[in-house]
């Protein structure tokens, strides 16, 4: 779990928290890797992604630290544009990572606080972070009390009729995905229940498929969203 | 006609995408106002059916689709006053990202109280989890919007500037029609105010 | 997707270059580049690429495929082929296109380099628009775009994906047999369904 910082050496000390907890040692170029991974899938589905916080926190940890390194140099140095560089590419890819999921968090977040209790009850992997289910329920308290004071002015409105159809996100969506192993009999989702297709997935072949038949591909990272 | 306001309300919204009009609060009275006299005479018509039940079963089942038909009406009223006011929360909360937690004043006047409440609470919810990411303090999000691009780019000089002097301490002499290849964070200021313009390959 | 961000990821892809400077290794977050001599292949991010050689610090050299020979060849592939012809690089538009931008000295006969590439993207490109229409003509759920570019399928996007979702939304309503009006008054519903959020 722990994201320690390195100092120029290559391997990165960060478990990437799967089922199978066992210590997989990443390089920071690994690291970047999965983030721009982790961006892309979080870009492309539909839903909110269970989130990626260790690789986050630990690219955060390696931004930093060249920072601070940045500014022993002077501002001549040729390298010293080079590293800022690198530094305003990672920053990017986080922020707008971020950004993303804040997004997804307001524009559904009576269904993402619902299903996320759910998670919490069930002892199911969480989805969002601390931060971001104290962000998903402070959100949806403001929602509710600008709602609720509105409301009283209105007649004819239960007092929770206003919600309780919140939107969700369209898990039937179509996607562009890319294989990263091979995967046997994927289900397809033809919108019909008599019907079903099943297709094998060979190793890097790319797709347009429904999101909802690979939803857990992606969480299991054998499939990515491109 | 019935609902004609309610949808007026939320074309005007439409209208003014991207900007965000004076609420309209004339309007929004006015929508409720219909809400309740449609709910009264459904009662009325509710109460009149109930009093003839009995006497005449026909005369009963006319009642059923007025009251229907105003029934509608009065949800079409409410959820076109839901989206008018929940698309202005959406558009309150884009205008945060773009100016931050201070709105120009000419946006501001157009909020009603409520509103002026939202955005304030939105804004301290959002600047607290920014505050929440990361070990260090915190990243704020609200820059780095684009992917980033060459740090050096090329200007045109278009005026007889001078002498302009560069963060490091080197001065550069800019003259009209010069060209130069600057550093971009040096050379947006300038080119705000027309010396520089930018020369896209 | 921007295509900046297609550009972005593009960007990251490692080119040659020769410095016109001396520089120790570079001990990127990404890991290490260099070190530099003058006059020296090594090899660089292209972004990293660009900004030297805005710098006028170095030469670019460009990938082996970015010549008339090959991408003569290729063009004449994929005119032939029926599916999509492997392209030599991953993203060899933005390749192309930020190369000739800023490194056009450095690379021979680049006008004509710049037509070829152009006509295999519009080989391809008609080849995508009539697959996609075979696609949703066919009412199809599923299809392969093997060997498509990420810059190819950015294309593709705003439209394709959007109208799958609705063929899918017509067959799912016919074999469910939905009740075609919805009663229920939510500020929250349907209207946002299916819209997608920062593509």
């Amino acid at each position: 779990m722990d994201a320690v910082n390195n100092s120029g050496e290559d391997d990165i000390d960060i478990n990437i928290d799967d089922s199978d907890s066992e210590e997989i040692p990443l390089t920071a170029a690994e690291v970047i890797e999965r983030m721009e991974e982790a961006w892309l899938n979080e870009k492309f589905a539909p839903e909110i992604l269970p989130n990626k916080s260790e690789i986050v926190d630990c690219l955060l940890g390696q931004i930093s630290y060249m920072e601070e390194n940045l500014q022993n140099l002077s501002s001549n140095d040729f390298q010293k544009s080079l590293h800022q560089m690198e530094v305003d590419r990672l920053r990017f890819i986080i922020t707008s990572y971020l950004r993303t999921r804040l997004e997804k968090i307001e524009t559904y977040v009576f269904s993402i606080v619902k299903n996320e209790e759910e998670r919490s009850e069930n002892n199911q992997l969480l989805y969002l972070t601390d931060n971001e289910l104290q962000f998903a329920k402070a959100y949806k308290g403001s929602l509710e009390q600008h709602f609720e004071e509105l409301l009283r002015f209105w007649p004819g409105l239960g007092p929770d009729d206003w919600k309780k159809d919140p939107v969700v996100p369209n898990m039937s969506s179509f996607v562009f995905a890319k294989a990263k192993s091979a995967v046997e009999g994927v289900m397809l989702d033809e919108a019909n229940d008599d019907e079903e297709a099943l297709v094998d997935l060979q190793s890097g072949s790319q797709i347009i498929i429904s999101y909802n038949s690979i939803s857990q591909l992606v969480k299991n990272d054998e499939v990515c969203l491109i | 006609m019935s609902a004609e306001k309610a949808c007026a309300l939320v074309k005007e919204l439409h209208r003014n995408q991207g900007t965000l009009p004076p609420y309209n609060n004339d309007l929004v009275n006015e929508v409720t106002k219909e809400i309740t006299q449609l709910i009264q005479e459904n009662r009325n018509d509710a109460q009149e059916s109930e009093r003839s039940r009995g006497s005449d079963l026909l005369e009963g089942v006319s009642y059923i689709s007025t009251i229907r038909v105003r029934h509608a009406a009065i949800q079409r009223n409410l959820r076109c006053l839901l989206a008018y006011h929940y698309n202005r929360v959406r558009s309150l909360r884009t205008m945060r990202w773009e100016f931050g937690s201070i709105l120009p004043a000419d946006i501001k006047a157009n909020l009603s109280t409520a509103e002026t409440n939202w955005f304030s609470k939105y804004s301290s919810i959002l600047a607290k989890y920014m505050r929440s990411v990361g070990e260090d303090g915190g990243v704020n999000l609200a820059v780095d919007l684009h992917p980033p691009k060459a740090l050096y780019i090329e200007v045109q000089c278009l005026v007889d500037y001078g002498r302009y002097e560069l963060s490091d301490g080197s001065v550069l002499l800019l003259k009209k029609n010069s060209r130069h290849f600057l550093p971009r964070v040096e050379c947006e200021e300038l080119i705000r105010q027309g010396v520089f313009q930018h020369i896209v390959i | 997707m921007n295509p900046d961000e297609v550009e972005f990821l593009a960007e990251k892809q490692l080119i040659s270059i020769i410095p016109t400077f001396n520089s120790n290794v570079i001990h990127l977050i990404s890991g290490d580049v260099g070190p530099f001599r003058a006059s020296l292949p090594v090899r660089v991010p292209l972004w990293m690429a660009i900004n030297l050689k805005q710098q006028r610090k170095c030469k670019i050299q460009p990938p082996d495929w970015m010549n008339i020979e090959q991408l003569e060849e290729l063009k004449e592939e994929e005119k032939r082929s029926k599916t999509f012809v492997k392209m030599p690089s991953e993203h060899y538009m933005i390749e192309a296109k930020l190369l000739l931008n800023y490194a056009t000295d450095d690379i021979s006969r680049a006008d004509e380099i710049r037509t070829i590439i152009k006509d295999i993207w519009d080989i391809r490109m008609s080849k995508i628009r009539s697959s996609v229409d075979t696609l949703v003509r066919n009412a199809g759920f599923y299809a392969t775009v093997d060997h498509l570019t990420l810059m190819e399928i950015n294309t593709m996007r705003p439209l394709l994906p959007h109208a799958l979702d609705q063929v899918y939304r017509m067959k799912k309503a016919q074999s469910t047999r939905l009740p075609t009006q919805s009663t229920t008054l939510s500020l929250l519903n349907s209207s946002h369904r299916g819209s997608s959020l920062s593509s």
